[in-house]
């Protein structure tokens, strides 16, 4: 993608970001329970997604790259997984920094929380892999194989730390039951500029990943005069 | 009348080709050859041993053993103990393979790599469920604890415990025998992804090992980590020859 | 109460982006460092053909 193209987006995204930001603190009213907080919903939710659709997308590609053997795969998946831990993290603290206000405390053991905790944990495993390997095909299946992995045992994360925490209720980050239509969609409103962000910050990884590959082609070339 | 002779090629064919082993002949073998090499020398038997009774030790200076609380942390104190020890044995699966270039005449050998990798991982669980039940036996004079009231049902949760903790760590050990810091990856890529199965069995040992019954709305548990096991035994099983060989 | 609830509010919006910015800053650096590996590389070849020729 050409420089222009990532930066109509980046620019796109931020007017986007710049109306939501609007409307979320001037515009839509207050949440009756829980006050001013409420609105860190609107970055924290959609971060969730974004994340998650990379986290999904990294399987994929590794899957592609198990079948067809192509570096290419790899180096999206690489991309897509950083990326969904930089949005993971920013859903982890903007819900820690919630916690903190309505319940007091920073950590609830919540459900959702602590499985988002180790899914982050998951694939800061899989980044920390791929620095222990240095032969780019060995360290592409290897990290795939483990990519797999990560992402089927997602979905069991979740139900799992839900149902055991349905069976020791703690304080819950966000209730459930719903949300009036004016919240849900500015959720969605908000998540286009970062997915759009995303999409920018994968494009820069992979451009790196190239780079990368053409910097150890250099290396070999001066290596061998 | 001279007697019919074979033609040339089809017995120099039938002397080259070995026969191959079954699927479950060849993991069957594996598993012997790898239950025999341990048993010979005992060394990660005797460290995973020391390793848990140490920790079932340490911990009874953290917690009074004799306290209510304890009794709730039961669950959790055994399933550590469990997995720690485990990620000694497990760690061991593929690397001893690894002086003599055994782990290349292995994967040449007529097993095939799922074969492979499923006689390593019966034989860890052999290994690590006997670590395991004297470490209950161990807990249970630490912690003055009931576990043989509902033994069959323990034995068979630590068993599925240990299977989904066998199933993961070893085709894990098979992807990182190659790396560098083989025994500190290890136990961090494994631990995250068998979260929810070591949940399910910390739930269900809890009560279990203290000598008291099931409620109902436990059986999600047992369900769940029955789930895992099958899903992770199939994907481990279709992986294992890329794992292994690329 | 109210006061410190709005003030977290922003410290939430803060931190998301902090943390995205934190890593937008760790790709440019990445980037300029290999920019630099590849001169750096480029001109040792330069150099080399210099002194073969």
């Amino acid at each position: 993608m050409r420089e222009k193209t990532l930066i109509v987006l980046c620019i796109v995204a931020a007017i986007l970001l710049a109306h939501n930001l609007y409307v979320i603190l001037l515009v839509l009213p207050d949440e009756v329970a829980q006050g001013p907080i409420f609105r860190i919903i609107f970055l924290h939710v959609p971060a969730a997604w974004t994340a998650f659709l990379g986290f999904l997308a990294a399987a994929v590609a590794s899957a592609l790259y198990l079948v067809r053997k192509d570096l290419r795969y790899d180096a999206f998946a690489v991309a897509v997984t950083e990326v969904g831990l930089a949005f993971a993290a920013a859903n982890l603290v903007t819900g820690m920094i919630w916690a903190r206000i309505i319940w007091g405390i920073w950590w609830t053991w919540d459900a959702r929380l602590t499985s988002m905790l180790v899914c982050w944990l998951l694939y800061a495993g899989y980044l920390m892999l791929r620095h222990a390997v240095e032969e780019p095909t060995q360290r592409a299946r290897i990290a795939a194989v483990f990519s797999i992995f990560a992402s089927v045992d997602v979905p069991i994360v979740f139900f799992s730390i839900r149902w055991w925490r349905t069976q020791h209720p703690q304080p819950v980050v966000w209730g459930g039951g719903s949300m009036d239509p004016a919240y849900w969609n500015m959720l969605f409103l908000n998540w286009v500029p970062l997915l759009l962000l995303g999409m920018v910050m994968v494009v820069i990884r992979l451009r790196q990943e190239r780079r990368q590959r053409e910097l150890e082609a250099l290396r070999r070339m001066a290596h061998a005069l | 009348m001279r007697a019919p002779v074979k033609s040339p090629p089809e017995t120099a064919r039938r002397a080259a080709a070995p026969a191959r082993p079954g699927f479950v002949r060849g993991a069957l073998t594996i598993a012997a050859k790898d239950l025999r090499a341990e048993l010979r020398t005992k060394e990660a038997l005797n460290a995973s041993l020391a390793f848990s009774v140490v920790i079932l030790l340490l911990f009874s200076f953290a917690f009074d053993p004799t306290a209510e609380q304890t009794r709730a942390l039961a669950g959790g104190l055994l399933w550590l103990v469990f997995a720690f020890a485990g990620a000694l044995i497990l760690n061991r699966s593929f690397a001893r393979e690894l002086p003599n270039d055994c782990l290349d005449a292995l994967i040449a050998s007529p097993v095939s790599a799922p074969a492979l990798y499923l006689g390593k991982a019966l034989a860890n669980w052999v290994l690590l469920m006997a670590v395991e039940m004297v470490s209950l036996a161990v807990f249970g004079i630490f912690y003055n604890a009931a576990w043989t009231r509902r033994f069959g049902l323990l034995v068979g949760v630590v068993a599925l415990g240990t299977w989904a903790l066998t199933v993961v760590g070893t085709l894990f050990s098979a992807l990182t025998v190659n790396l560098r810091l083989r025994e500190l990856m290890l136990p961090l890529l494994v631990y995250p992804v068998l979260i929810p199965a070591l949940l399910a069995a910390i739930q269900l040992s809890g009560p279990l090992a203290l000598g008291e019954p099931l409620a109902s709305d436990m059986m999600v548990w047992l369900r769940l980590l029955a789930g895992f096991n099958l899903i992770f035994t199939a994907l481990a099983l279709t992986l294992a020859e890329t794992a292994l060989v690329g | 109460m109210d006061e410190r609830n709005f003030l977290y509010m922003f410290y939430g919006f803060l931190a998301a982006w902090l943390i995205l910015a934190l890593y937008l800053v760790a790709l440019v650096g990445r980037e300029r460092r290999l920019q630099r590996e590849m001169d750096n590389l480029r001109r040792m070849i330069e150099e080399k053909h210099r002194e073969a020729s």
